[in-house]
């Protein structure tokens, strides 16, 4: 990928567990995203769902990163209202990487409701605020683990979001791997070669879509 | 629908807050279990894993209440005084959240008539209760709907059947001879997707045309909305209804 296709491009990134510990996707994806050229402030909260972004909830762990190291918090985490960290932050992107925390991937009926009031919510929020958002579904883990990832949960999941983010445009993770090919340390999150392997997938999708490139300066 | 929030907080302080409450507590428990016994630890990670849920113990679930009547009534949850109008200008409510399987409890008032509402919801159920006149008194029905067509590309329309002197009923597209709906039976729903199109439509009971054509309007893609069939005096009408849930 040539240097620079994301110029210009203010992104808040949030998500999930996966944005929030050490060796995970944090550092490799604030490193390939302003690599390409991109100004990025990306947080992370253990655990937190769509609906956790509407306002401050205590999360068991997390992680911000913007125009300096990475801050790693413990039980200090939190999410904030979206609205708050976009009038703040004024970016021309919003990238949300969140599923896993909304799959219920341990319980046999999906929660469609509950999942639908949640990534509506916040994809309202969003666009109240005239922000161009993408959301990044979840990768294929392996199955099993002490979460229940499972492949055909998971597949389920990448399905609903597709169906529920618009406006925001969906980037489906897992055409970036075939299902257990990135190895996890507990069935959900993944060893450093799989997050840098995620990150760049991320980085190159994010690049490729017209709604981005419309936005280079 | 000025004390809409007012009325219907009452219901949610004692049910989505419950929920609210019970999320932090498995949190915590998940943290505090996870301090205790999970300490997976892995070569490349400099830290371990907390334990969190990834989903709900229970699917959210939502009630609502209709005037189906002619004329305005009002609206009280027990044990709160607070009141939601709903007349021709608004006569739904929004969906309000609440605890699966908890007491729904409330009555609606019109004139001297009263009508109590007594009802419970399932987990991922969206429950209406729907108003509706008989002769001089008031009644109700109670239609629940689970739901598994959440597409925000798409209009999810639905038509309630809630008039006992339309059976067989159908809403027409007007202008085409396209059904939207076909065949609904008394106190029933039936929901489908369209697409974000201005159309009217034309209610049949039977074979029956019945009353004048409804404007539905400029319907959104990713809303959805509902078409109430309800009695009237001799025969029955239709009105649209936004499906939105309290956020």
């Amino acid at each position: 990928m040539a240097a620079g296709t994301l110029a210009g491009i203010a992104m808040l990134v949030l998500g999930e567990s996966h944005l929030s510990l050490p060796g995970y996707l944090m550092n490799p994806l604030y490193e390939d995203l302003t690599t390409q050229g991109a100004t990025v402030h990306a947080i992370g909260a253990c655990g937190a769902t769509a609906s956790d972004w509407l306002k401050t909830v205590e999360v068991p762990c997390g992680a911000d990163r913007f125009k300096g190291d990475t801050v790693f918090k413990g039980r200090a985490a939190t999410t904030s209202p979206i609205k708050e960290l976009i009038a703040k932050d004024k970016p021309n992107l919003v990238v949300i990487i969140l599923g896993d925390t909304m799959a219920s991937y341990d319980n046999e009926t999906f929660p469609r409701a509950w999942a639908w009031q949640g990534i509506t919510g916040l994809t309202k929020e969003i666009a109240a605020t005239q922000t161009p958002c993408v959301w990044v579904g979840p990768a294929w883990g392996t199955p099993g683990g002490k979460y229940f990832k499972n492949d055909k949960r998971v597949e389920f999941m990448a399905g609903f979001l597709e169906k529920n983010v618009a406006p925001c445009v969906f980037i489906d993770s897992l055409k970036f791997s075939k299902p257990g090919q990135w190895a996890t340390v507990d069935g959900q999150h993944f060893n450093q070669a799989g997050y840098q392997a995620w990150s760049a997938n991320i980085t190159k999708a994010l690049a490729a879509l017209p709604l981005v490139q419309g936005l280079k300066k | 629908m000025k004390h809409a929030g007012v009325v219907f907080s009452a219901i949610q302080d004692k049910t989505v807050g419950v929920s609210q409450s019970t999320s932090y507590a498995t949190r915590f428990w998940a943290v505090a279990l996870c301090v205790v016994g999970c300490a997976v630890s892995s070569l490349n990670h400099a830290a371990d894993i907390p334990l969190y849920p990834t989903g709900p113990s229970a699917d959210s679930s939502f009630v609502r209440f209709v005037n189906g009547t002619g004329a305005a009534l009002e609206l009280t949850a027990a044990g709160s005084q607070a009141k939601v109008q709903l007349d021709a200008k608004t006569p739904a409510t929004v969906f309000y959240p609440v605890r699966a399987k908890s007491d729904i409890k409330g009555q609606f008032t019109q004139a001297q008539s009263k009508s109590a509402i007594a009802t419970t919801v399932k987990a991922g159920e969206f429950v209406s209760v729907i108003a509706l006149a008989d002769g001089a008194t008031l009644k109700h029905v109670t239609i629940g709907e689970e739901p598994d067509d959440f597409n925000a590309l798409k209009v999810s329309l639905a038509f309630y059947n809630a008039s006992a002197k339309c059976a067989n009923a159908g809403l027409q597209v007007v202008g085409r001879n396209v059904m939207l709906f076909e065949k609904l039976g008394v106190n029933a729903l039936t929901r489908r997707m369209i697409n974000p199109v201005k159309i009217s439509v034309q209610l049949l009971c039977g074979d029956q045309t019945v009353g004048a054509p409804l404007e539905l309007g400029e319907l959104t893609a990713g809303e959805r909305y509902s078409v109430f069939a309800v009695p009237v005096v001799d025969a029955t009408r239709i009105f649209i209804a936004s499906d939105a849930v309290a956020r």
